[in-house]
């Protein structure tokens, strides 16, 4: 996620050129490989359990080391071996930006501070998008006054549009408004001890990408059918959020619902600018509360 | 081979799952967008097997579940939900479902409990 945050921020201020910063994901995917794979070629698993652990993701909210560890099929340790094997994300982009001599280290690290100063973040703020982690991200780029559910309620979400949708997801700057105009949208609303809803919308077709890759197919517009492919995304992630906090509160799930007419939402409304596939859509999220339509 | 209802309101999940079926063989007799639709389509096609998904406008899996049974007191009916509805599947079984499956569907799983069933 910080390759994609910190080069938007590049390109913007003219220090790599679009193409540039194309040639240097596809080098970063070149090498990066994912955890399965390296587990499978270090033979500490087979295509077999790696295969069952990627499906288990599907259904559960948690990361692919954790499933194996659980499944018994890698030790911790053996786990925090291949993370290592993998390699941070940070450096790997820092390593193609300099291996194409698009810059040299000394500007990405002035960038990088500039980048610091325009976001307001902190060493340790710049210290946890280093580390790749998007638990610690996001929190980041959410609004101070947001709770601990919400915010989890929201990590849930990126963390299945990261396992489901898009590997390469980011985000933009978080922020709370009274109201919000949707030109479209695929939400649903938890019923319960706490009530919430999660909604996603934006302006254009950008919102195809997401109902494209959870049904597989490829819509050609924001209509009925892409809509409810993306409402049922939203269920399975408030499914795996419900289970997730089921020890703490009851929730019980609405239908989901959809429209393809322009809708003003009301209530205190979190708005998260999130990237998919490079292009943005607007996650939109109520705790306490459902959204009012 | 079985003849299979499903029942779901999302088109994209009734799609999917017809496309996992057909692929193995079954027969899709008929698709129902709500539970009170579902319990006349069983009625009318008498399936093998209902997929019933829980979170239903109109009338919910529960009920449809109910209506099905005092129907048809052996009819096989597989409950359908995203995860975190744990005490609604528990409530399915004590009411006559034979099996659930969790969204997003995983076909080996789906063709698993078919099998069983």
């Amino acid at each position: 996620m910080i390759s994609r945050l910190f080069g938007a921020y590049l390109v913007k201020e003219g220090k790599l050129t679009e193409a540039q910063l194309e040639t240097v994901f596809e080098t970063m995917r070149k090498v990066r490989v994912k955890l399965g794979l390296i587990a499978v070629s270090e033979k500490l698993m087979t295509t077999q359990q790696s295969d069952e652990v990627n499906r288990l993701q599907a259904i559960v909210d948690k990361r692919f080391g954790d499933i194996a560890v659980e499944k018994g099929y890698l030790t911790e340790e053996q786990v925090s071996r291949l993370l290592g094997l993998q390699g941070n994300q940070y450096l790997s982009f820092v390593q193609s930006i300099v291996d194409n001599d698009f810059m040299q280290m000394d500007d990405i690290e002035s960038a990088l501070a500039a980048y610091q100063n325009e976001n307001g973040f902190t060493l340790t703020d710049i210290e946890s998008l280093k580390s790749g982690d998007s638990d610690r991200i996001i929190p980041l780029f959410l609004p101070n006054n947001i709770t601990e559910y919400q915010t989890e309620h929201i990590l849930v979400c990126i963390r299945t549009l990261i396992r489901l949708i898009d590997s390469e997801v980011y985000v933009g700057k978080g922020f709370v408004t009274d109201f919000y105009e949707a030109p479209y949208f695929a939400l649903q609303s938890l019923d319960g001890d706490n009530k919430a809803s999660m909604a996603f919308s934006g302006a254009g077709n950008n919102i195809l990408k997401i109902a494209d890759a959870f049904a597989g197919e490829n819509f050609d517009k924001v209509d009925e059918d892409s809509l409810d492919s993306v409402a049922e995304f939203i269920n399975c992630v408030n499914g795996l959020f419900a289970t997730k906090v089921n020890s703490s509160f009851m929730i019980d799930m609405l239908p989901p619902e959809y429209s393809t007419s322009k809708t003003m939402f009301s209530g205190k409304i979190l708005v998260l600018p999130v990237y998919v596939q490079g292009l943005k859509v607007d996650l939109i999220s109520s705790f306490g509360d459902i959204i009012n339509k | 081979m079985s003849k299979i209802l499903i029942v779901d309101d999302s088109r994209t999940s009734r799609k999917i799952l017809r496309g996992l079926l057909e692929e193995s063989g079954h027969e899709v007799v008929a698709e129902a967008e709500n539970g009170q639709e579902g319990v006349d389509k069983y009625k009318e096609f008498n399936p093998d097997i209902t997929t019933l998904d829980i979170t239903m406008p109109v009338m919910d899996g529960l009920e449809a579940l109910s209506k099905i049974k005092e129907f048809d007191r052996n009819a096989k009916v597989i409950m359908v939900t995203a995860a975190g509805q744990q005490n609604k599947m528990v409530e399915a079984i004590k009411n006559g479902a034979s099996e659930f499956v969790t969204k997003p569907f995983e076909k080996e799983n789906i063709l698993k409990i078919i099998e069983k069933m």
